[in-house]
C-alpha cells in the first residue's frame, strides 16, 4: 500500500473516537463536585445513587464526583483563594460559609431556593443558618448530633446501664477502669479537630445550651465560671484515664471500632459514626446502643451541628448544573436511596419525611435516632456543636487549644481568655456565621 | 547585547519569583484575610507575633531543627560515603538503597511511620508493648514530638546528603589519597586530614543549605502532628499556614514568611561571604 494511503487510513481511524463529539451540536455540561473522604463501599453508592442517577434524569449536565479525602478543606480553601474550585462546593460547616461569603466566593442561593422551592422544603432552622447577611449561600448537607454510642452486647453482660446524668457517667467509667477497659474510645491521630467533639459535649452537658447560646450572641464573655467548670470537668476525666493512653495514636476509626471488640466502653462521639455501625458492631455480633449525652440533671442534650454544606461556586461556569445537582440531592427520592446504604453522613433536613422509605437492612436504632434528633431539633430542644456555631479562628484555636489544657501547659481560665479575645476579633471582622434565636 | 538572552529567564524569575515575593513583604504589613482588600497596619502584624507565645516557641523548635540536621544526617552522610568509597562493589546497590527514601513521596512516608511504626496499636512499637519493651509513641508526648518528626525526616533526608558526599569524595584527587595511604595513614587519619578538606567546599554548601532549608521545614510536620500536641512540634512554617488557611490572617502569616526568609538570608550571606573567600584563594 503507498505510505499516502496508509496515513490518510490511519488518520481516518484515530479521527473517530473524535466523531461522537463533533456529532452532538451540544455537549453534556461538566458540573464537578468535590467530596471528602468515603470508604470504596460508599464511593461506589454515591457513584451509582447521585452520579449516575442524576445524569440520567439531566442529560444536559454531566456530574463528575472527586473523592479528594481528609484534606479536601485545605484543598478547596487554596482552589477557592484562586478562583478555581468545583461547581458544587462541599465545606465543612457554617463557620467556613460566613468566611467565603463574606468573600464572594460563594454564590447567592436565594433566587434558586424560590424557584425550585428549597424554601419549603427544608426545615426553617437550617434555612437560617445558612445564611450571612440575609442571603442564603449554604444548603445544609447533614444535621447530625453528639450523643453517647455504647456497646450493649457488654453493656448487659456487665449489668450496666446507660447513663443519663454526668455523675452516673462518672461512675459507670471508674467501673469500666477496674474491669479493664477504657472509657472512652477516642482518638485524634487523624482528625486533630477530634478534639471539639468532646468540648462541644462538655460545654453543652455541664454549661447548658443557654449558656453557650448567650455567649454566641456575645451577651456573656466565654470566660464565665459555667465554661470553666465545663473545661475543668473535661480536664478531670483526661486526669482521671478516662480517654486511655492512645488518644493521639488512634484514628477516630480505630477508636470508634474499639467500642465495637469490647476494648472500650462508650463513644461520645457524632451520629456520622452511625456508618461505622455495620463494620465493628454487627460484625463482631455485638449490639450497639446510642442515647443523647448525659447532663447534670440528667435530660439529654443534643448539640447540634451542621456536619457540612453545599454551596454553588462563584465563579463555576455551570451555576445551572450545580443548582439542578442540589434539587437533586434534597429531594426525598435521594434520601431514601441514599440511606439506605449509607447512615449519618446524609441526614439532609428536609422537612417532610412521610414519602422517605428507608430499606429494611436500615439500623433501626439509626431511625429512631434520627426522628428523636428531629423532633428536638423542631422544638428547639437543641445545643451547639462548635465547628457549627463558631467563627474560624477560635474554633481552630480551641482544637489546639484543649490538648493544651489537657497537657497542662495551659490553665482552662487561661484558655478561656484566649479563646474570649479570638472571639470577639473574629465577631468584629464580621466572620461569625448567623446564630439562629433560641425558641 | 549579550544580556537580552538571560531577558526570558528574567521575565519568568519576576512573575514566579519576584512579585510574589514582594506581595508578601507589603502583606506583611498589612490586615488581610486573604478574602477582602487588604488594609496597612505597619508593624502591628510583627507586634502580634512577637507578643504570641506560639511564635517564640515555633521559632525554637525551627533552631533546635536547625541543630539536629547539621549534625545528624551531615555526619551519617558523611559516614556512609567514606563506607561506599572503601567497598566500592556494593556501591551502586547501596547508594540505590539509601536513597530511596528520598524519592518517595513524603505522605506516604509520614503516614508509613504514624501508622506502621510509631502506632502503639497498628505499629511496631504495638508489637514492642507486646513483648514487654514499652516506647511511648513520640507524636503524642510534647516533649518528644518534635523529635518523633525529627526523625522521620532524618530517614527520609540524610540518603540525599550521603549520595552528594558519595559523588564529592570520588572527585578527590587520587595522587592525595595514595600518598596518605603510603604513609600509612588510618581510616580516620585519611578522614580528618585528605577526605574531608578535600571536599570542604561541599560541606560547607550543604551546611548552609540545611540552615535555609531548615527554616522551611513544614510536609513531615504538618502531616503527622499539625505542630501539635498542644503546639510542641510546632514550626514557623506551619504557624503561618493555619494562620493563612485557618485563621484567615494572610497578614500575619505573611510576617511569619518573613521571619523564616530573614533566617535564610542571613545564611545566604555566609555563603556568598564563603564563597568569595573561597574565589579568591
Amino acid at each position: 500500500m503507498e505510505r499516502r494511503t496508509l496515513l490518510k487510513a490511519g488518520l481516518g481511524l484515530a479521527s473517530l473516537p473524535f466523531m461522537s463529539r463533533l456529532a452532538f451540536g451540544q455537549d453534556a455540561k461538566p458540573v464537578n463536585f468535590w467530596y471528602e473522604s468515603a470508604s470504596p463501599e460508599n464511593q461506589e453508592n454515591l457513584q451509582k445513587l447521585l452520579v449516575e442517577a442524576f445524569n440520567a434524569k439531566h442529560p444536559e449536565n454531566a456530574l463528575s464526583v472527586d473523592f479528594r479525602g481528609s484534606d479536601l478543606d485545605k484543598q478547596l480553601r487554596v482552589a477557592m483563594l484562586s478562583g478555581t474550585g468545583p461547581d458544587v462546593v462541599y465545606t465543612a460547616g457554617p463557620s467556613y460559609v460566613a468566611a467565603m461569603a463574606q468573600a464572594g466566593q460563594l454564590l447567592p442561593l436565594d433566587d434558586y431556593a424560590t424557584k425550585f422551592g428549597w424554601d419549603k422544603r427544608l426545615l426553617p432552622l437550617f434555612l437560617d443558618m445558612g445564611k450571612y447577611n440575609g442571603k442564603l449561600y449554604a444548603l445544609a448537607k447533614t444535621y447530625e448530633t453528639l450523643g453517647l454510642f455504647y456497646n450493649k452486647t457488654v453493656f448487659e453482660k456487665n449489668g450496666w446501664k446507660a447513663p443519663a446524668t454526668i455523675a452516673e457517667l462518672e461512675t459507670l467509667a471508674d467501673e469500666m477502669k477496674g474491669k479493664g477497659l477504657v472509657p472512652f474510645g477516642a482518638g485524634n491521630a487523624d482528625w486533630r479537630p477530634a478534639n471539639e467533639h468532646y468540648v462541644s459535649i462538655i460545654l453543652n452537658s455541664v454549661a447548658g445550651p443557654e449558656n453557650v447560646h448567650k455567649a454566641l450572641m456575645g451577651e456573656i464573655p466565654w470566660t464565665d465560671p459555667a465554661f470553666v467548670a465545663s473545661i475543668d470537668k473535661l480536664a478531670e476525666w483526661w486526669d482521671k484515664g478516662y480517654f486511655g493512653d492512645n488518644y493521639f495514636s488512634l484514628t477516630g476509626e480505630q477508636a470508634f471500632g474499639s467500642v465495637g471488640t469490647g476494648q472500650s466502653g462508650m463513644a461520645p462521639t457524632g451520629t456520622w459514626n452511625f456508618s461505622n455501625v455495620g463494620t465493628y458492631f454487627t460484625a463482631n455480633q455485638q449490639e450497639a446502643g446510642f442515647v443523647g449525652f448525659p447532663s447534670l440533671k440528667g435530660d439529654p442534650v443534643y448539640a447540634l451541628g451542621v456536619g457540612s454544606t453545599f454551596s454553588i461556586n462563584a465563579q463555576s461556569d455551570n451555576p445551572d448544573g450545580a443548582a439542578a445537582v442540589l434539587d437533586y440531592v434534597f429531594s426525598p427520592e435521594f434520601y431514601s436511596t441514599v440511606n439506605s446504604v449509607w447512615q449519618g453522613e446524609w441526614n439532609l433536613p428536609l422537612a417532610d419525611l412521610s414519602t422517605v422509605k428507608l430499606s429494611d437492612k436500615v439500623l433501626p436504632l439509626y431511625a429512631e435516632t434520627m426522628k428523636t434528633l428531629a423532633s428536638a431539633v423542631g422544638e428547639g430542644r437543641y445545643g451547639y456543636t462548635t465547628w457549627t456555631f463558631l467563627p474560624p479562628a477560635t474554633d481552630t484555636y480551641l482544637v489546639s487549644g484543649m490538648e493544651e489544657v489537657w497537657l497542662k501547659r495551659l490553665s482552662s481560665t487561661d484558655f478561656l481568655k484566649k479563646l474570649d479575645e479570638t472571639f470577639k476579633a473574629d465577631k468584629e471582622a464580621g466572620k461569625a456565621p448567623a446564630i439562629p434565636p433560641r425558641a | 547585547m549579550h544580556w537580552l538572552y538571560v531577558v526570558p529567564t528574567l521575565i519568568i524569575n519576576f512573575a514566579i519569583v519576584l512579585i510574589p515575593a514582594l506581595a508578601t513583604v507589603l502583606l506583611a504589613f498589612c490586615n488581610f484575610d486573604g478574602l477582602s482588600m487588604p488594609t496597612f497596619v505597619g508593624l502591628a502584624n510583627f507586634e502580634a507575633l512577637a507578643a504570641d507565645r506560639v511564635f517564640w516557641v515555633a521559632l525554637g523548635n525551627n533552631i533546635i531543627w536547625t541543630v539536629i540536621f547539621l549534625i545528624v544526617p551531615i555526619a551519617m552522610g558523611l559516614l556512609a560515603a567514606s563506607m561506599l568509597l572503601i567497598a566500592r562493589r556494593g556501591s551502586s546497590f547501596f547508594q540505590i538503597v539509601y536513597f530511596l527514601p528520598v524519592v518517595i513521596a513524603t505522605v506516604i512516608t509520614a503516614r508509613v511511620w504514624q501508622g506502621m511504626i510509631y502506632s502503639p496499636v497498628t505499629g511496631v512499637f504495638g508489637v514492642l508493648k507486646q513483648y514487654g519493651i514499652a516506647i511511648p509513641n513520640p507524636l503524642t508526648q510534647p516533649s518528644l514530638a518534635l523529635f518523633g518528626v525529627a526523625t522521620v525526616d532524618l530517614w527520609h533526608w540524610w540518603g540525599f546528603l550521603c549520595v552528594i558526599f558519595f559523588a564529592a569524595l570520588r572527585q578527590v584527587p587520587q595522587e592525595q589519597i595514595e600518598a596518605a595511604r603510603i604513609e600509612g595513614a588510618t581510616y580516620v587519619q585519611m578522614m580528618r586530614y585528605v577526605m574531608l578538606p578535600a571536599i570542604r567546599p561541599t560541606i560547607t554548601l550543604l551546611m548552609i543549605m540545611t540552615v535555609i532549608w531548615s527554616f522551611l521545614a513544614f510536609d513531615f510536620v504538618y502531616i503527622l502532628t499539625q505542630g501539635g500536641p498542644a503546639f510542641s512540634s510546632e514550626l514557623l512554617s506551619t504557624l503561618a499556614y493555619r494562620q493563612a488557611f485557618y485563621e484567615l490572617n494572610v497578614g500575619r502569616a505573611a510576617a511569619a514568611a518573613l521571619v523564616i526568609s530573614l533566617f535564610g538570608l542571613v545564611g545566604t550571606f555566609f555563603y556568598v561571604r564563603i564563597q568569595a573567600r573561597e574565589g579568591e584563594q
